[in-house]
């Protein structure tokens, strides 16, 4: 019995035990540890062994941590902001680049450049133009009769927010622009041509023919963006340090705060916990609502 | 059909606004490195540069600022060694994920995906945890282990697409001339999936040379910090007195990735978008 099951199956267990012992070992089971540490009080500054502290943590968290809904509004804000905004700039693209045009190679390839870029230094570049006194935003928006007096972008309460996501925007929607045009050159020409020919305009052959026809690839694309922006805390980090204050801090960058600024192993895993909580039911809510006919 | 004049001008205006919406931020960048300390703080800033200067770059490698080599070097050796490891893994199990049908494949499947959303702050405080442990902190073995946690599951997803498409009649007459099941894998099949690996490869080598989280928490001294850290030290502690040698260390900084893009792109993109629409 086990002895043809190994003859069988044996071969392929081999070939992957690699992939599935390696993420057992380092992603899985931190992530039980993360789970486990939270109901710990573990603080490295305090020198107090690690003791069982139930749900204390967590108790702190909700009742008496003035940061908290803040960081959850925040949260939200930055995910669905974010995404949403990828999204807007990626249809426009990807449509453009979906044409005949000279040299698409070369122009498909430096849309990606953003992408592959490390977020430090496009931190790093941003923060430049951004910059309150020397900034060339400030400097074309004054140009323009925008803005009378400059804005320091960073620093203010209600700007950081639209200067952050435009820049996680900018950044992120090459990835999305490419699934996007992957999908487009699945659409059949014959199709819009139909359409063409009985008089539907090219905004109607977008909405009725094109955005149904990606719809399955903005589902999945969708899914990985969500996913992505939420696991990685860095470009607000790089940019912001989630300040001014706690007006970018979000439950990301608060993990990072509490467990490597003030070295609260047990509060930050409780953080992290929550985290990861939230971006199950992110992706749960947002398959509900638009995966029903993709499956 | 030729199309009309007036659509192909559209086309082409609207493809030169995408493209200085992406790139004037790198424009910006480059030039700024090679204006003099008046000109990039002039009261308007401008693009034309009136007397270029090389001092920016000759101050980032002077180590006034940062150990720029020190720091490149841990970075070359992390990722390259991330890079082999992962194409290994990527090789074999991406090749069982294409090929070997086992029971509970999809539970491995879900593993994969899975993996790819456990990352960064979610385990970053039990990586800490262990890194202390095993005297592990600070060194460029936990960053090439933990790089490997970002690039294994998209290096496995990748490679199983590459050699889904290439032919079975080829392990087949492979089997049937008595090779044994490794032997195909590694003289006929591998072979096939160059272009893949090469592409894993150095898409990890892209992903770890990127990475700032995690050497953040993992190094702290030139005995492993990568460049990534280094700059943003920088960034830290000069604020905006030294913005030309900042710039001039993140444009160091940034040259390998693009090149390494630049050879790997169509290859790249293939791999991502077929992963992607498979789900």
């Amino acid at each position: 019995m086990v002895k043809t099951f190994l003859r069988k199956y044996g071969f392929g267990y081999a070939l992957l035990a690699p992939v599935v012992i390696y993420l057992v070992a380092f992603q899985f089971y931190p992530l039980f540890e993360t789970i486990r540490i939270s109901f710990y009080d573990y603080s490295l500054i305090s020198g107090n062994k690690m003791t069982f502290a139930g749900l204390d943590n967590y108790e702190r968290l909700f009742n008496s941590d003035r940061n908290f809904w803040t960081i959850m509004f925040n949260s939200v804000i930055w995910v669905f902001g974010s995404t949403i905004l990828q999204f807007m700039l990626a249809v426009p693209a990807a449509l453009i680049l979906s044409q005949k045009l000279r040299a698409r190679g070369l122009w498909r390839g430096l849309m990606m450049v953003p992408w592959v870029s490390p977020v430090i230094i496009v931190g790093l570049i941003w923060k430049w133009i951004y910059d309150g006194h020397n900034g060339l935003l400030n400097h074309y928006l004054t140009d323009i009769n925008l803005i009378s007096e400059n804005i320091i972008w960073l620093g203010d309460e209600f700007w950081v927010w639209p200067a952050l996501l435009l820049t996680s925007a900018w950044k992120g929607f090459p990835y999305i622009t490419l699934m996007l045009m992957a999908g487009l050159t699945g659409i059949s020409k014959d199709m819009t041509e139909a359409a063409h020919i009985d008089g539907a305009n090219a905004w109607k052959r977008f909405l009725h023919i094109t955005i149904p026809l990606l719809k399955p690839i903005i589902y999945v694309t969708g899914i990985i963006t969500i996913i992505a922006t939420w696991t990685k805390f860095e470009m607000i980090w790089a940019l912001t340090n989630g300040g001014p204050g706690f007006t970018t801090s979000i439950l990301p960058t608060y993990v990072y705060t509490n467990a490597f600024v003030y070295f609260d192993f047990g509060y930050g895993s409780a953080v992290a916990t929550l985290s990861m909580l939230f971006v199950l039911i992110f992706a749960l809510i947002y398959a509900k609502m638009f995966g029903k006919d993709n499956g | 059909m030729r199309e009309p004049t007036i659509q192909r001008a559209i086309k082409y205006i609207c493809l030169i606004i995408l493209m200085i919406f992406t790139l004037f931020p790198f424009l910006w960048l480059i030039n700024t490195t090679f204006k003099t300390n008046e000109a990039m703080f002039a009261s308007i800033p401008t693009w034309w540069i009136e007397d270029i200067t090389f001092e920016h770059y000759t101050w980032a490698f002077s180590g006034k600022g940062i150990e720029l080599f020190g720091l490149l070097k841990n970075s070359i050796i992390v990722c390259f060694i991330t890079a082999l490891t992962t194409a290994l893994v990527a090789s074999v199990s991406g090749y069982g994920l294409a090929r070997y049908v086992v029971p509970g494949m999809s539970f491995i499947v879900a593993l994969l995906v899975l993996g790819q959303m456990i990352q960064g702050p979610l385990i970053m405080i039990p990586w800490y945890k262990f890194a202390s442990a095993f005297s592990l902190l600070d060194s460029k073995t936990a960053l090439v282990l933990i790089y490997n946690t970002m690039t294994i599951p998209v290096g496995v997803w990748i490679m199983s697409g590459f050699f889904k498409v290439i032919p079975k009649e080829l392990e087949e007459a492979a089997y049937i001339d008595g090779a044994s099941k490794l032997r195909t894998l590694f003289g006929v099949m591998l072979p096939m999936a160059i272009p893949g690996l090469v592409a894993i490869s150095l898409y990890s080598f892209i992903l770890g040379w990127n990475d700032y989280q995690y050497s953040l928490i993992l190094t702290s001294t030139l005995d492993s910090k990568t460049v990534q850290v280094g700059i943003a030290e920088l960034m830290g502690s000069l604020g905006s007195q030294n913005w030309g040698g900042l710039m001039a260390s993140g444009v160091i900084a940034i040259i390998p990735i693009i090149v390494l893009f630049s050879l790997i792109q169509k290859f790249l993109i293939e791999g991502l978008t077929a992963g992607g629409i498979k789900g």
